[in-house]
């Protein structure tokens, strides 16, 4: 493994990787290996030398760090002036627990965001710029650090979520926001999931301001402490706006189901499980463990949703809902068949997915993102070359070579 | 100069829609605010992504520019077809074709404008928020990455389009992102096409995110002795986490020709701040409470709060009919707008510094801004000719150079265009800008895609 501390390391190492026609795998410290297809690269490139919070400007909302920054810590800089990353990129427990250190730079490569993305965007929304290597090791800067800008081709947003297969990103700047005063969660009880992902829609269509709605179907719900169906939905603002507008959905949604009302401190806590999808791992136990696992990330339309968690939970995959129903988290045990049965369904409706882990057979023999039609792929291909003529970095990652 | 075969070849595809009229070319000839303006050869005004990917087809067969036209309202020169050619203009694609309420989306066609899009999504109780001052198309203010007053609580285009459907230079259409919420697997193509300005593809269909219309709005005035303290209120403002919908700013200078074009009462020639705030009628009185203990603090005075309709208007008068009053306020004088953005903790230095600028010139000049986040304006008046004109460009580039310094950017909203492209170069760095040529090259290898833009040295075409 190489791990430069330095943006000119970095370009010379990838320079040279570019001169010999040599692979590399892009990463930070590993946690998300796992994701998609496995790379084929002869050299790993690490980022976890260079790390860092760059730049930080609380009263601009504004925070810079370098790529190997780990999430914890750039979090722990956010939190000491009361403020957060916006779109609350989750932690998976499935990526191996507390100890698996994700890197801020593997983040937004992957473009990984948590409930909170239903209202205020993804990860990628709130990059305002970055620093990157291109494969032909220049060093080379996109954005800046202004709320918006219209001057060019926005390069920043095509890095992010690139999975390392463009550039190395070794610095991202992103608007942050103050953590909320208070925060709420209204749950709805026993709804069945398309019952459920109406009243999520009716309640993201209120003038309230919803900032988190998901649906845990029994088993995800038996995780965190509920032995029917519930529906959450979260208020995050000042205190009394908060009490008022729970207060308001509720009767709004009573025709739904009858509600609960979870306090600061629970609210938090079973947002926490939505976000890093423990649920799944307590819920789902899996003969041979998460290592027979088959973990996958869907993404659809939300009325969509109740349909295709049907269709995963028919095929022996179990999970729950997010993003007001656009969103399925889904385990079970590794199957081909019934992989390839979820990603027709899933096609079928015009959705897209991405495989979080599997074991490497069958992420070398599936689609662990959707087939882009030849249109798209040859585009792909001509910006890859462009921005990485020797197609070095981590080959594979998103499609077979 | 079309080409026999161009010309039998498109007006036996698009019959009376392909047009040689001298007025035709000649309105397609310019956008808003822009001096240099250039006729097309002809102009197409297409009806279907089908016919724009026939066109391009042939376009690109017979190397022939495309400019893609919609509502004609941008600043910076984007629809002037410098090398002339074809504009293509989509605005008679102009269906909304299905609002989903439930997924809280629209699919339009890229002619679609604003208001008729929210006149529509009215009757749905959802409203499409980027709202920049003219009545645009949809497709427009994708490519030129639109935003508006309320870019602070909402986003710009670039927060607010799922999915496009765009014909590559070649004829070949393609969809990206979609209905889902999450954005594409692949490459983000829908954030690489919007705001490339019709240099990449011609964006024909755009699904779109929409948002319920807030149960409650406030409006409130304030004003203040200096700059700097209404900026400070901006910034505790929002880093308190109150989630103003809209924060603009007018400067005295503004304030002035308002008062005397709007016959405002009960207000000063002093720099001033207006708020609307969204959401249910206690939070937005409360929201109005808080901004309103921030900016006493700061020595806000006069500061009022309406939630009537009517009320809210007459206190929002004096931004409305900014740029009129602007004009008014000198007769006969021509008016340039910049469109600077700084982080917003130097905001308070950029217009002081653009204030020193102005005064430099011996011209005149108005202050607007979305100070929520650091875009301001600084309309600069002059008298219609040639050699005024020439200040307030220099004028223009001046301000630019002061935004690079402090950490910002050439433009906040109006793009690239003709008039902003010897800034790119400085404000991202030569690496940055020469990748934006590698994919320029990937994705209209012949550059027929409104060529001049953007970029300022011609393509190389080598096929």
């Amino acid at each position: 493994m190489i791990a430069p501390d330095s943006e000119a390391g970095f370009a010379c190492a990838i320079a040279a990787a570019t001169a010999a026609k040599s692979a590399l795998n892009l990463t930070g410290y590993g946690s998300k290996a796992g994701f998609l297809r496995p790379v084929v690269a002869g050299e790993t490139l690490s980022t976890r030398a260079f790390r860092g919070v760059s730049l930080y400007a609380p009263k601009e909302l504004v925070l810079s760090a370098r790529s190997g920054t780990p999430l914890a810590e750039l979090e722990a800089t956010l939190a000491a002036s009361g403020q957060h990353l916006i779109a609350e990129p989750p932690r998976y427990g499935f990526l191996g627990g507390a100890a698996a250190t994700q890197s801020f730079g593997g983040v937004i490569a992957c473009n990984l965001s948590g409930p909170r993305r239903i209202a205020w965007g993804a990860m990628r929304d709130h990059v305002l710029g970055v620093r990157a290597i291109t494969g032909r090791g220049e060093i080379m800067r996109s954005g800046g650090r202004v709320l918006k800008n219209v001057t060019g081709l926005d390069l920043a947003k095509l890095l992010t979520g690139s999975y390392g297969t463009l550039a190395l990103l070794t610095e991202i700047t992103v608007k942050v926001l103050p953590i909320p005063e208070e925060t709420g969660t209204l749950v709805l009880h026993d709804l069945t999931p398309a019952r459920a992902v109406a009243a999520l829609s009716a309640a993201l269509g209120s003038p309230f301001s919803v900032t988190g709605a998901a649906y845990l179907p029994e088993r995800a719900a038996a995780a965190v402490g509920y032995d029917r169906p519930v529906a959450l939905i979260r208020i995050e603002d000042v205190a009394a706006s908060v009490a008022y507008r729970l207060r308001a959905l509720s009767t709004q949604l009573s025709r739904y189901a009858a509600s609960t009302l979870l306090d600061r401190a629970g609210s938090l806590a079973i947002w926490q499980a939505v976000r890093d999808a423990t649920p799944l791992a307590e819920a789902m136990p899996v003969q041979g463990g998460l290592e027979e696992a088959m973990i996958w990330r869907v993404s659809v339309a939300p009325s969509r949703g109740p349909d295709i968690l049907g269709v995963a939970q028919a095929l022996g995959l179990d999970g729950y809902l997010d993003w007001g129903g656009g969103l399925l988290m889904l385990a079970g045990p590794a199957s081909h068949a019934a992989a390839s049965a979820l990603t027709e369904a899933v096609t079928a409706v015009g959705g897209g997915w991405w495989l979080l882990r599997a074991p490497e057979a069958l992420r070398t023999s599936l689609a662990c993102v959707p087939e882009e039609p030849p249109a798209l792929a040859a585009i792909r291909g001509r910006l890859q070359t462009a921005f990485d003529p020797a197609g070095i970095f981590s080959p594979g990652k998103l499609h077979a070579a | 100069m079309l080409h026999d075969q161009t010309i039998q070849a498109l007006t036996q595809r698009f019959g009376d829609r392909f047009s040689q009229h001298p007025a035709h070319c000649a309105t397609h000839a310019h956008g808003e605010a822009n001096p240099a303006a250039h006729q097309p050869d002809a102009v197409v005004f297409a009806h279907a992504t089908e016919e724009v990917a026939a066109l391009l087809n042939h376009c690109h067969t017979h190397h022939i520019p495309v400019t893609a036209f919609g509502a004609g309202t941008s600043l910076e020169g984007h629809v002037t077809p410098v090398q002339g050619g074809i504009s293509l203009d989509l605005s008679q694609m102009n269906q909304i074709l299905a609002v989903n309420d439930a997924d809280l989306d629209v699919r339009v066609q890229a002619g679609v404008t604003r208001r008729q899009l929210n006149s529509t999504l009215r009757d749905h109780g959802l409203f499409f928020p980027v709202d920049p001052g003219a009545d645009s198309t949809i497709g427009g203010m994708c490519a030129t990455r639109a935003s508006g007053t309320n870019a602070v609580r909402y986003g710009t285009m670039r927060e607010n389009v799922l999915g496009l459907r765009a014909v590559l230079a070649d004829g070949t259409i393609v969809d990206t992102g979609g209905r889902v919420r999450k954005s594409s697997t692949g490459y983000d193509l829908t954030r690489l096409l919007i705001g490339s300005e019709g240099t990449l593809g011609i964006i024909t269909e755009i699904q779109l995110r929409l948002f319920g219309i807030p149960e409650a709005t406030g409006a409130a005035i304030c004003q203040f002795a200096g700059v700097a303290a209404a900026v400070s209120s901006v910034i505790e403002i929002i880093q308190s986490g109150i989630p103003v919908a809209r924060i603009e700013f007018v400067d005295a200078a503004q304030m002035a020709a308002s008062i005397a074009y709007s016959k405002l009462i009960g207000l000063q020639a002093l720099p001033t701040l207006l708020f609307e705030f969204h959401g249910s009628a206690a939070s937005v009185a409360e929201q109005a409470q808080q901004a309103e203990a921030i900016t006493t603090e700061h020595g806000g005075a006069a500061f009022a709060f309406a939630t009537a309709a009517e009320d809210r208007n007459r206190l929002w008068q004096a931004r409305h009919d900014a740029f009129w009053a602007a004009r008014a306020s000198r007769p006969g004088y021509a008016v340039f707008t910049t469109d600077t953005i700084v982080p917003i903790s130097r905001l308070a230095e950029a217009i002081a510094q653009a204030d020193a600028a102005v005064a430099r010139s011996g011209l005149d000049a108005c202050v607007v801004g979305h100070v929520g986040d650091g875009n301001f304006h600084v309309m600069i008046l002059f008298p219609d000719t040639p050699e005024a004109a020439a200040r307030a460009w220099a004028l223009d580039r001046e301000i630019v150079a002061q935004a690079l310094d402090l950490g910002g950017a050439s433009s906040g909203e109006h793009g690239v265009g003709l008039g902003k492209r010897e800034f790119l170069q400085r404000e991202h760095g030569a690496p940055a800008l020469a990748m934006m040529r590698a994919i320029k090259t990937a994705l209209d290898p012949r550059g027929i895609l409104n060529p001049g833009k953007i970029l300022l040295d011609p393509l190389v075409s080598d096929c």
